[in-house]
């Protein structure tokens, strides 16, 4: 009696615990190995186009599509992704440039053209800035602006749309934002000028 | 049977709703209604949990000895979470991406968890479905709700697409945090008025 009664006070709890942790530790784990190739991909995919993006070529729809464009037009080297124009010559050199946001870091990858001092274009892959605030650097209005546009960069206020190669358009209310996304560009543009040193 | 299967459904729509009278889960409801698009991804996941949570615990819950039936608990739930979130990871990338930590945040939803301990932890498994389901759409529901109205003030928009157009000043409030307190506390007061009279 005494030892049923140990047997259940103690031992099958942790039995009953260990066959249920492993039966879910189970489930989880082929769902995760089953779909991880998939997730990578995905993962790939939006580099990918934010690459092509970046680089100022405009982005097809499907996802076969884009592997193959950019298999055809852009060489990884280094931390350095060289884009070619349709006849092979280098129209644009892209890295992923990083640093503080709001809220979390933002992540973005920018491309210069081939003299290494404008801007092809920027493309944000991973950002936590406030929804309809902050979050707006990611709207094609503030991407496309930067066409062109070379550092050392200042920011206007939104709705300016200055010609000056030196000025863009910030976010209103997200003054924090923007200074950050400002700081991570010049940031870019200092890269680019010692990669244009170099070379 | 039906009758008491009909009234565990509808029990948490309204007169028990998790959200408005019991204050669950008020985490979740202000940190992603900012987004009607989002917010539908994530009620979709938190009834997804709730049901399929709540039926399993049921299934075993006289196997399981009392004394470890709250860890028991948080597993079962957390496999239903990671389950929701390696299927948006894979199929939804860019939602995963807008919703980042919160999808894994239902597993400390109270909601589940109180269903649980409430409700499938003494009653058989087709009822404690029901119950999860009523208390899953109780919840998005409202979040639906508040959501609508915030991305409508706050952006002029639902499910992105502009409704007001260009005259509209976006109160830009209603999409942060605060804004998500007065849409609440005015849902509430709104429903309990209502009930009062």
């Amino acid at each position: 009696m005494k030892k049923e009664g140990f047997y259940f006070e103690r031992i099958r709890p942790v039995v009953v615990m260990i066959i249920i942790t492993v039966v879910c530790i189970g489930l989880v784990s082929g769902i995760y190995l089953s779909t991880k190739k998939l997730v990578t991909e995905n993962e790939d995919l939006v580099f990918r186009k934010a690459v092509l993006y970046a680089a100022g070529i405009s982005v097809p729809e499907s996802n076969v599509e884009i592997n193959s464009l950019y298999d055809e037009r852009v060489t990884e080297k280094d931390s350095l992704y060289i884009v070619k124009d349709t006849a092979g010559e280098v129209m644009a050199l892209a890295f992923i440039v990083s640093g503080p946001g709001l809220w979390g870091d933002i992540e973005a990858v920018t491309a210069f053209d081939k003299t290494l001092e404008k801007f092809s274009g920027v493309e944000f892959t991973s950002q936590n800035e406030t929804p309809g605030l902050g979050a707006r650097i990611t709207e094609s209005w503030f991407k496309e602006q930067l066409r062109g546009k070379s550092t050392p960069l200042i920011m206007l206020p939104e709705g300016t749309r200055s010609d000056n190669v030196n000025e863009i358009d910030a976010i209103t209310g997200a003054t924090r934002t923007s200074d950050y996304v400002l700081a991570i560009l010049n940031d870019a543009g200092v890269r680019a000028a010692s990669l244009s040193r170099d070379n | 049977m039906p009758s008491k299967a009909i009234k565990t459904f509808i029990t948490p729509l309204g007169k028990e709703n998790p959200v408005f009278v019991q204050i669950l889960g008020i985490c979740s409801t202000l940190a992603v209604t900012n987004k009607f698009e989002n917010t539908l991804v994530m009620v979709i996941g938190v009834i997804f949990t709730t049901t399929l949570s709540s039926f399993t615990f049921s299934l075993l819950r006289k196997i399981i000895p009392s004394r470890i039936r709250m860890m028991v608990e948080t597993l079962i739930i957390a496999t239903f979470v990671i389950i929701v979130d390696i299927a948006l990871r894979a199929y939804m990338p860019e939602v995963w991406q807008q919703l980042g930590p919160y999808v894994g945040l239902i597993i400390t939803n109270c909601i589940v968890m109180g269903r649980l301990e409430a409700f499938a932890s003494s009653n058989p498994p087709g009822l404690s479905l029901i119950d999860g389901l009523g208390s899953g759409i109780g919840y998005a529901y409202v979040l639906l709700i508040i959501a609508f109205f915030r991305e409508l003030l706050g952006s002029g928009t639902i499910w992105g697409i502009s409704v007001f157009g260009d005259w509209w000043t976006n109160w830009a409030i209603m999409i942060m945090p605060p804004g998500a307190f007065f849409m609440l506390a005015i849902f509430i007061w709104v429903v309990k008025g209502r009930a009062a009279e």
